[in-house]
């Protein structure tokens, strides 16, 4: 509960504005090279790492928007993107 | 008793005066007086027994720092009475005793107390097995302190607050004060939580000089005006902080008085940064009886007479640590009270001033001697003294022993927040090791007690939170940490625990009743850590939270082990720091519900309403559970139903058909101008999760509706599945902007022809067609002709605020033709007889379109939208052993099973969805989910229901639509 997050367009907002919407797992796939076990894994498998990962959410009492950001699952704290140099420190 | 009534500091008002209920006799006090300073005026000495032993217990710490006063206050079991202020008419009752607090008939128990070591449920009562289920019970009887019956109702109003703050203090006193005001000048918002009802800390109380005109409490005072004035300080008293969470989460709770509108409210504060600023308590002094009534802290003889005006007794004798046990003594001996000796467990170290002043009254002052046993029966009449290490002793006659072994800082705060406490062997405290970003600690806990070294520290930690907001203030810390080098820094504090290493009765823990020899014990036993020794005799883990045996049962085990002084923690402490009503964290109870723009009409139409969702709607016109007439006037009239409730959006712009082939399952891109198309949108499993009906507008330009249940949710959804493609939409909810009115039976058109000059006949508008109206030639009105309840019907979608005059006009003309109100229950049988299904009611988690029957509306062929529930539809299209959806027919017509009623031959196999006596068809019909070999036409069910023994109702599996096969009804 004590989770903020940085939403695009409304800024650093209190968490309980927001829906989680799971981890990051890249755009939809080709649908015709899956095999039901594949695409199964695509819907429903998570990784659950304990570190930084990529995720979403989306601003359900404010703007509406769905935005990924990057949260450190053993401290709850939103963190910066971990691909880019440590420059633009968001928490 | 006789108020000290004009001592300067009071924070009564002694005109005031209030009363409470008590043993059955009315007792009086005075506005300010909490529930306990109130009865202590009245002569209560005794207000609880203790939790095994029953031995009684008084006034200790006036800090809710242990459960001697709790009590039971108007049907609320173990209020904290010392920290609650009285108000008029209060009920107050004693806990834990059977008889009376002074008289308790179980007060044996502590002459047995040999017979309940250490953890001795865990050792006892075991041999043999069988005694265990009886001792459960005999235990339970004995533990716990309160009552709560089970019908007591909560009441009251409670309140929730979430404020974001720059910097946010806890603790009100000097240095919290100072905090917020040094950070207040640099434009932040500043929170600043005080658990008392007034701010001042340990100044509020003493009249010792802060500077040579001016006293402590008049400076604490103006500091107080000073605070309260500026603007940007939301001060927040009688207000406990209970939890620290990361990114600065700070939980707390506010008592209301008598003039707020909440009994108690929970308060949630993220800042930037925090200063902690709690001060200290005072570290019990362990020594035989050393909880017998008559014995207390010195804050709490002190503020009894400073603070209420009450004089803690005749004759007292003082066993302290610290410079302020003197002081009190001196102050109090002043106000009048008799002081017979005190005896200081420090050899030296003592402000010269205060050994002068007791000389000058010829105060008697023991140095390095200490309390080594209170006497008395029910309440103290003695104590002994002996010099510390020595067998010296002396005895003296008295009623109050003022007892304390120094101070201990309030560290719960800061463990919470997360901060790493170490052992100073300088002040004795366990001080901040490592503190987290953007938190800082000030004052008295971090040693020092020279009034200006603490001020001097909360400014400093206030500049400090500060600059975390983002405000350079390299230069004013530079200055304000040099000014505080200057002060005087934290001084040496008592080591001192205890001088005995006995102690049958020498209490660690108040509210468990845990003893040195229970530690003695729990050592023996093999128990060598602190966290696993108040585990094993339960010191620490009561309402006190650790307050009073926190920091002594470490020490004390420290200093049994000969440990290192390096490697002791206080125990840990959890949240909430205070007791706090459930009802406080379950706060107001909110009801958040939406009337449709035609509510009140439908209220005064006779229309039972429900809660639906967000919504109120009407279930039916009558006191008739069936609403038969409503659906017989349907089928042979015309009736009218408030739809308002269904989902309706607008989305438009270049993807917008993109977006919506995403989503649904038809092809989004054939869609005939003027008509409506009926979809569906399945999850990524195949299964359904809701029905409704798209209009096209123009290029890229749609209308669309959706079910009540997914209206709050359909915006989310298609920016969810099309997060990734970047596309180019706006998608708008209308919901609340249009009601809609469902005119339905054969006479629909003859009403609507009424109040509009459209051509709505059946060749220009038949069904599934889609027409703007203008109704009256000024309300515009969307039309469609759907068939939901099997007649003609137009949907009509109204701006919501036509809403009430579209429905009056039909109303009005609808009368000659018998128009009619209908509701839910009207619809659900209507829609039934037809076979159309209420997404939810005939289907469930697992459920996929093909299952209920609608796999006809995906189209298979949308290779760039990549529809959600696509890929799992093909895999489910043939898959066996799936629920699918089937019309039943109940073999006696009388017998209409209930809803949910399982089916089942030697096993489950589904269940009924809904069912209904049908007067159209005059049959008990329905409809169930049941495994796909149970779904062929002509398959003969049993169900299930309670209270029929080995009976089955049966019925048969048929075909649907029940009413209208052909569906000529709504076409017509
Ligand atoms: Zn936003």
């Amino acid at each position: 509960m004590s989770l903020t997050i940085t939403c695009p367009i409304c800024g650093k907002r209190n968490g309980y504005e927001f829906r989680y919407g799971g981890e990051d797992k890249e755009k939809r796939p080709e649908e015709d090279m899956f095999t039901s076990r594949a695409w199964c894994s695509y819907v429903h498998m998570n990784k659950s790492v304990a570190g930084t990962q990529k995720e979403w959410w989306c601003h359900k009492d404010g703007c509406g928007a769905w935005f990924a950001i990057y949260r450190d699952t053993t401290t709850n704290l939103e963190v910066s993107d971990p691909n880019e140099d440590g420059s633009k420190a968001k928490a | 008793m006789n108020r000290l009534r004009h001592l300067p500091t009071l924070r009564i008002r002694p005109e005031d005066e209030i009363s409470i209920h008590f043993r059955g006799k009315i007792y009086k006090g005075v506005a300010g007086d909490t529930i306990a300073t109130l009865l202590f005026a009245n002569g209560i000495r005794i207000f609880s027994r203790s939790l095994k032993y029953h031995r009684p217990r008084g006034l200790y710490s006036l800090e809710g720092e242990c459960s001697n006063t709790f009590m039971q206050v108007d049907g609320i079991p173990n209020v904290c009475t010392e920290k609650t202020l009285a108000r008029s008419g209060m009920i107050v009752k004693a806990q834990n005793v059977v008889g009376s607090p002074e008289y308790d008939l179980m007060g044996f128990m502590d002459k047995l107390s040999w017979t309940m070591p250490a953890g001795f449920y865990y050792w006892l009562f075991h041999k043999p097995a069988a005694i265990w289920p009886l001792a459960i019970k005999q235990i339970r009887k004995a533990a716990g302190i309160g009552n709560l019956s089970p019908s007591f109702e909560m009441k009251g109003r409670y309140d929730e607050n979430y404020l974001n703050a720059d910097v946010c203090i806890i603790g009100g006193g000097p240095a919290g004060m100072c905090a917020a005001l040094a950070a207040s000048e640099h434009d932040l918002r500043v929170i600043l939580l005080e658990s008392r009802p007034w701010l001042g800390g340990f100044f509020d109380y003493r009249s010792a000089d802060y500077t040579e005109d001016l006293a402590l409490y008049e400076r604490a005072r103006a500091l107080a005006n000073q605070v309260e004035q500026t603007s940007s300080v939301r001060v927040f008293k009688h207000t406990s902080m209970i939890g620290a969470y990361n990114n600065n989460l700070i939980t707390a709770f506010q008592q209301g008085t008598e003039n707020d509108n909440f009994t108690e409210r929970y308060i949630e504060i993220r800042a930037e940064s925090v200063v902690v600023a709690t001060g200290c308590i005072e570290r019990p002094l362990l020594f035989e009886n050393n909880e017998k009534p008559g014995v207390m802290q010195v804050a709490c003889a002190h503020r009894l007479a400073r603070t209420h005006g009450l004089m803690v007794g005749m004759a007292a004798v003082f066993s302290i640590g610290h410079d302020l046990g003197l002081e009190a003594a001196i102050d109090l001996h002043d106000l009048g009270l008799n002081v017979l000796c005190v005896a200081d467990v420090r050899e030296n170290g003592q402000e010269s001033k205060l050994i002068a002043k007791l000389q000058e009254r010829k105060i008697p002052i023991l140095k390095g001697w200490v309390a080594e046993k209170a006497h008395g029966g029910k309440c103290l009449n003695g104590v002994t003294l002996t010099k510390i290490a020595e067998t010296q002793k002396q005895k003296f006659n008295c009623d109050t022993l003022v007892a304390s072994a120094g101070l201990t800082p309030l560290t719960g705060p800061l463990a919470l927040a997360g901060a790493t406490l170490a052992y100073d062997d300088h002040t004795g405290f366990f001080l901040p090791d490592k503190l987290p970003n953007k938190i800082y600690t000030a004052g008295r806990m971090l040693g020092l007690s020279d009034a200006f070294a603490i001020e001097t520290s909360g400014e400093l930690a206030g500049l400090r939170a500060a600059a975390d907001c983002g405000t350079s203030l390299k230069h004013e810390i530079d200055a304000a940490e040099k000014e505080l080098h200057a002060l005087p820094g934290p001084v040496k504090g008592s080591q001192f625990v205890t001088a005995t290493r006995g102690g049958k009765k020498t209490f660690v823990c108040f509210d468990e009743d845990t003893t040195l020899k229970h530690i003695n014990q729990a050592l023996e036993l093999g128990f060598d850590g602190p966290e696993l020794i108040k585990r094993f005799t339960s010191g620490g883990t009561g309402p006190g939270q650790g307050g009073i045996p926190g920091h002594n049962l470490p020490l004390y085990v420290r200093q049994l082990q000969d440990a290192d002084n390096k490697t002791v923690k206080p125990t840990n402490v959890r949240p909430p720091l205070a007791s706090t009503f459930l009802a406080t964290y379950a706060g107001g109870g909110h009801v958040m519900s939406k009337h449709t723009p035609v509510h009140s009409s439908q209220v005064k139409a006779g229309g039972k309403m429900e809660r639906i969702g967000v919504w109120y709607r009407a279930r039916r016109f009558s006191e008739d559970k069936s609403a038969r007439e409503e659906i017989v006037n349907v089928r042979n009239n015309v009736g009218l139903l408030d739809a308002s409730s269904l989902g309706k959006f607008r989305i438009h712009g270049p993807d917008a058909l993109n977006a919506l082939q995403r989503v649904y399952v038809g092809d989004m891109s054939k869609m005939a101008p003027g008509k409506v198309k009926y979809t569906a949108m399945c999850n990524e499993d195949g299964c359904i999760i809701d029905d409704g009906v798209v209009i096209q507008d123009g290029k890229n330009d749609y209308y669309f509706t959706t079910s009540t249940n997914r209206a709050g949710k359909t915006v989310e959804w298609i920016r969810y599945h099309t997060r990734y493609d970047g596309w180019d939409f706006h998608l708008i909810n209308l919901t609340d902007a249009f009601g809609v009115i469902n005119l339905a039976g054969p006479n629909a058109r003859k009403v609507l022809q009424k109040i509009t000059d459209a051509d709505i006949s059946n060749d220009v508008f038949p069904f599934t067609g889609c027409q703007e109206l203008m109704i009256e030639s000024t309300i515009p009105v969307r039309a469609m002709r759907l068939g939901f309840v099997g007649e003609l019907s137009y949907e009509l979608h109204v701006s919501s605020s036509f809403m009430q005059a579209v429905w009056d006009l039909l109303k009005e003309n609808g009368e000659e033709f018998g128009i009619m109100n209908f509701g839910l229950e009207a619809q659900n049988c209507l829609r039934m007889e037809k076979g159309h299904l209420i997404i939810g009611s005939e289907s469930e988690q697992r459920t996929t379109l093909h299952d209920v029957g609608l796999g006809h509306l995906w189209f298979q062929q949308k290779p760039e939208a990549k529809t959600v529930g696509a890929f799992a539809l093909k895999e489910t299209e043939t898959q066996k052993g799936r629920l699918k959806l089937v019309g039943i027919k109940m073999d006696d017509s009388s017998r209409t099973p209930k809803e949910g009623s399982i089916i089942v031959d030697e096993k489950i196999r589904g269940y009924v969805c809904t069912a209904r006596y049908s007067n159209s068809v005059a049959e008990s019909i329905g409809m169930a989910l049941v495994e796909d070999h149970l779904s062929i036409p002509g398959t003969h069910l049993k169900i299930f229901e309670d209270n029929l023994g080995d009976q089955r109702l049966s019925a048969t599996v048929v075909t649907m639509p029940f009413y209208d096969p052909e569906g000529k009804r709504m076409k017509i």
